[in-house]
């Protein structure tokens, strides 16, 4: 591994995260690129913007959601996996492999740490299946 | 309307490896509706297709363009010059829309995105079924609006056949037994004494049997 920075896109459900906490987080991240991008819910992430993170250069896209029947719009976090599971098929398919993309849920007891603890797991993965 | 579903990425790869300068044309009627070649998937395949092109080094320059009918020529003149400064169409219309595309550009390469599927309707979120196999002579008036050709896997114009368990057909056990389906909307209807009547072999000859299909209305020709 080449310890090559990654840049990674994290979109994340307003309702899960606190922007505050997360910029002071994502600021602990090393090297890596982290851009962060503010949903209303994570159930509004669709296809194309999770697609278009990886087009323009993303090595891993992270959907950050709440706890599972914790979504303030029902079912919000529950559409969200539904489609990172069809991007991660389609980029499968692209020929990128499985794996780029996955969701977060907010674990109630451990909160922000534990969302930041699972990227980096991430990352690990995403640096071992491309050799970075 | 009818139903399509998007052909595999390493599928269309295949089809459009010989070209770089690629337009990727939306048709926004029956494949809007059924999610699989409207404005919003064509976004979605050209992503992809710029993903793979990336990785496998095709070096695709992808255009996207969605206009409201592939299968007719006042809507098709909208994408003219789109199509001209492209090497080759990938299109996101049914069977109709991508011949009709190559009927009228005789020297560009036109390939279909999608497979169509069949004639169909929502009948939940995300999910299309099949409800008409445009066989030319309808008899939906006998059973009381359903389909026995399209939704009886036996197409038995005199059923039930006697295999359904719990009101599911015996062969598609994910399906509901048309005949039973028939029975109960006769039934609601107070028509049930159509099911006393036999019904004669099916006349096949409107259907796809004797090859394409033509309707010319004399009316509409001057």
């Amino acid at each position: 591994m080449t310890n090559k920075p990654l840049n990674i896109v994290l979109f994340y459900c307003a309702n899960a995260l606190d922007a505050a906490a997360l910029r002071k987080n994502a600021g602990e991240t090393g090297a890596d690129d982290i851009k962060t991008v503010s949903l209303p819910c994570s159930g509004k992430v669709n296809l194309l913007y999770l697609l278009k993170a990886v087009e323009k250069g993303a090595d891993g896209v992270v959907v950050i959601t709440c706890h599972h029947g914790d979504c303030k719009f029902l079912e919000g976090n529950l559409r969200a996996q539904k489609r990172v599971e069809a991007v991660d098929a389609l980029l499968f398919e692209s020929g990128l492999g499985r794996g780029h993309i996955r969701v977060i849920q907010k674990n109630t007891e451990n909160g922000v740490k534990h969302i930041f603890e699972e990227i980096e797991n991430f990352k690990n993965q995403i640096r071992v299946s491309s050799g970075r | 309307m009818i139903v399509a579903e998007r052909k595999s990425i390493p599928d269309l790869v295949e089809i459009l490896q010989d070209h770089k300068k690629i337009l990727v044309l939306g048709c926004g009627t029956c494949v809007t509706v059924c999610l699989a070649g409207g404005e919003r998937e064509v976004s979605i395949i050209s992503s992809a297709l710029r993903i793979a092109s990336n990785i496998h080094g095709l070096d695709f320059e992808i255009e996207e363009l969605t206009i409201e009918r592939q299968c007719d020529n006042v809507f098709i003149e909208e994408a003219t010059d789109a199509i001209n400064r492209n090497d080759a169409v990938l299109s996101l219309g049914c069977g109709a829309g991508v011949q009709a595309l190559a009927e009228r550009y005789a020297k560009k390469p036109i390939y279909a995105g999608l497979d169509t599927a069949f004639i169909g309707i929502l009948e939940d979120r995300g999910i299309w079924a099949e409800k008409c196999a445009a066989c030319g002579a309808c008899v939906l008036h006998q059973y009381g609006g359903i389909c026995p050709i399209t939704r009886c896997a036996k197409q038995m114009l005199n059923g039930p056949c006697g295999g359904s368990r719990e009101d599911r057909c015996e062969v598609r056990p994910d399906r509901p037994c048309a005949w039973q389906l028939i029975y109960h909307r006769l039934k609601g209807i107070g028509q049930l004494e159509r099911l006393t009547e036999i019904a004669p072999p099916k006349n096949w000859e409107p259907g796809h049997g004797g090859g394409c299909r033509v309707i010319v209305r004399e009316d509409h020709r001057i």
